[in-house]
């Protein structure tokens, strides 16, 4: 099928929905934003660091049709200002039946909880960093495409996730290859605060692409990651456990594993103080191609406080082991702030 | 000398007891206000239980049996009607219930509530939008606001 019969049939598509929808609707706009400072203490040595301004629009278009966006400015060292923007989420949704969703455009790939619960503003992080499964970019953090989504049904809680996307080495505006990445994901909440979840990502990645941080691919390297999780945030206790195992193929090396994983806990001595511990491991198989073989072990250990529902801080320390780089030990004070 | 207060300092005790027994006795009353559920009368079911209302105003439930979507208003959380909606309701504080709904609302999960100043401008909303939902403290004598049965119950 041609390109431009793909995009009329996908206008086709959208302006059917549009038609469908057309109760009388007060539109309903939020835009917010958040942003964090941190100070961190490592080799004997304080930076104070920006992190990220993330602008969220949310709006209401329609009874059915809802937007959400969401926009990041960070340090970017190689523009002319250090500074950039990008799009981290562009999402229309239209509310076909019940509480199922079709989703159109930027996603964060619904691959495990994190991904899915978490943006980039950093007030809601459990901790000050993202886990390492998410900096070794194990996983594909976004997914430009299509996706069916449902929640809360039955007695269970059950959802699912069901996208199709531009895959690896393609861009937000064009994919590199005909195969289109695929992930299905499902879950359950059958008590208060808990969710068990399980997902499963295939993509074929061409010869000749490059990866997210831009190495070059020679091979067609096929993929599928493997992803369950349980996440369980109650009145005292918050852990949260997911790994990926990624299963790398090409025809001259044949199959390579790798786990990445980590596991989180808290304990809320009282309900804006958290004391909590998280430790994370990615292992690597000889041989691997995709992935930058880096065996690394992590070891955190902080105290968030919620000043309010908006302005949460932490301390926290690091241990970082690598195969290829030396230990780090570091201390980080954060603040992250919703306005 | 020593046994005797001034008559000014006496009375300014009383005084302040008098204040702080009624401080108690609101702050107790503000806790145990009834609360009372109403909808737009398009949409919105007669009679719930109420373990479904807890989902409804968490989110849970995008669009009521009829298909109408569920519009969710509750009073502003340093309201005493919003105070007792999060405990009774959701058992959590303020803070956590405007959290609560800022995180979903931010992973696109759901529209986060209206949280309004007062009771007049809840009651309007509700009756201008089907399938609205709102917790307030009384009965509504408005057309295009029906009062919901909670458990059997309302207020509840």
């Amino acid at each position: 099928m041609s390109e431009k019969r793909k995009i009329i049939i996908f206008y086709a598509i959208f302006l059917g929905c549009l038609c469908f929808s057309h109760k009388s609707f007060s539109q309903r706009t939020q835009i917010r934003g958040f942003m964090d400072l941190s100070a961190g203490l490592q080799n004997n040595k304080v930076s104070f660091t920006l992190g990220e301004q993330d602008l969220f629009i949310t709006s209401e278009l329609s009874d059915r049709f809802s937007f959400l966006g969401e926009s990041v400015f960070r340090f970017t060292p190689s523009t002319p200002t250090t500074f950039s923007v990008s799009i981290e989420r562009a999402i229309v949704k239209y509310n076909f039946l019940g509480n199922h969703n079709l989703l159109i455009g930027k996603h964060h790939t619904p691959i495990n909880y994190w991904n899915d619960t978490y943006h980039h503003g950093r007030a809601f992080f459990p901790t000050i960093y993202r886990p390492l499964l998410f900096e070794a970019d194990i996983i594909p953090l976004h997914t430009t495409g299509i996706g069916l989504q449902g929640q809360n049904l039955g007695s269970l809680k059950f959802g699912y996730d069901l996208m199709v996307g531009n895959g690896l080495g393609s861009d937000d505006v064009l994919d590199n290859d005909k195969r289109k990445s695929v992930t299905a994901a499902v879950h359950i909440k059958p008590v208060e605060g808990l969710r068990i979840g399980f997902s499963w990502y295939n993509d074929l990645m061409s010869a000749g692409s490059k990866t997210h941080e831009g190495k070059l691919i020679s091979w067609d390297v096929q993929q599928n990651l493997i992803s369950p999780s349980v996440a369980y945030f109650g009145e005292k206790i918050e852990v949260l456990a997911e790994s990926t195992w990624a299963l790398n193929h090409t025809d001259t090396t044949g199959t390579k594993q790798t786990f990445a994983g980590y596991l989180y806990a808290g304990y809320k001595i009282k309900e804006r103080l958290v004391p909590y511990v998280r430790f994370d491991r990615l292992h690597f198989q000889e041989g691997e191609i995709l992935f930058d073989k880096n065996n690394t072990t992590s070891i955190v250990g902080g105290l968030r406080y919620h000043i309010n529902y908006l302005t949460v801080v932490k301390l926290e320390y690091q241990y970082e082991r690598t195969e290829l780089e030396r230990d780090i030990n570091k201390l980080t004070f954060q603040i992250a702030v919703g306005f | 000398m020593t046994g005797h207060r001034p008559h000014g300092f006496t009375v300014c005790r009383k005084y302040l007891s008098v204040l702080l027994l009624l401080t108690i006795g609101l702050m107790t009353r503000a806790q145990d206000m009834p609360l009372t559920a109403i909808g737009n009368v398009a949409g919105v079911p007669s009679e719930l239980k109420l373990s479904e209302l807890i989902a409804v105003l968490k989110g849970e439930k995008l669009r009521w049996n009829d298909g109408t979507k569920v519009s969710i208003y509750i009073m502003k959380t340093n309201t005493p009607i919003g105070q007792n909606t999060c405990k009774k309701i959701y058992d959590w504080s303020g803070d956590k219930v405007k959290r609560y709904w800022l995180e979903l609302s931010f992973s696109g999960k759901a529209d986060a509530p209206t949280f309004c100043n007062t009771v007049e401008e809840l009651e309007s909303y509700v009756s201008q939008n089907p399938g609205a939902i709102g917790i307030v403290d009384r009965s509504s004598t408005s057309a295009a606001v029906k009062m919901i049965l909670i458990d059997g119950k309302n207020p509840f």
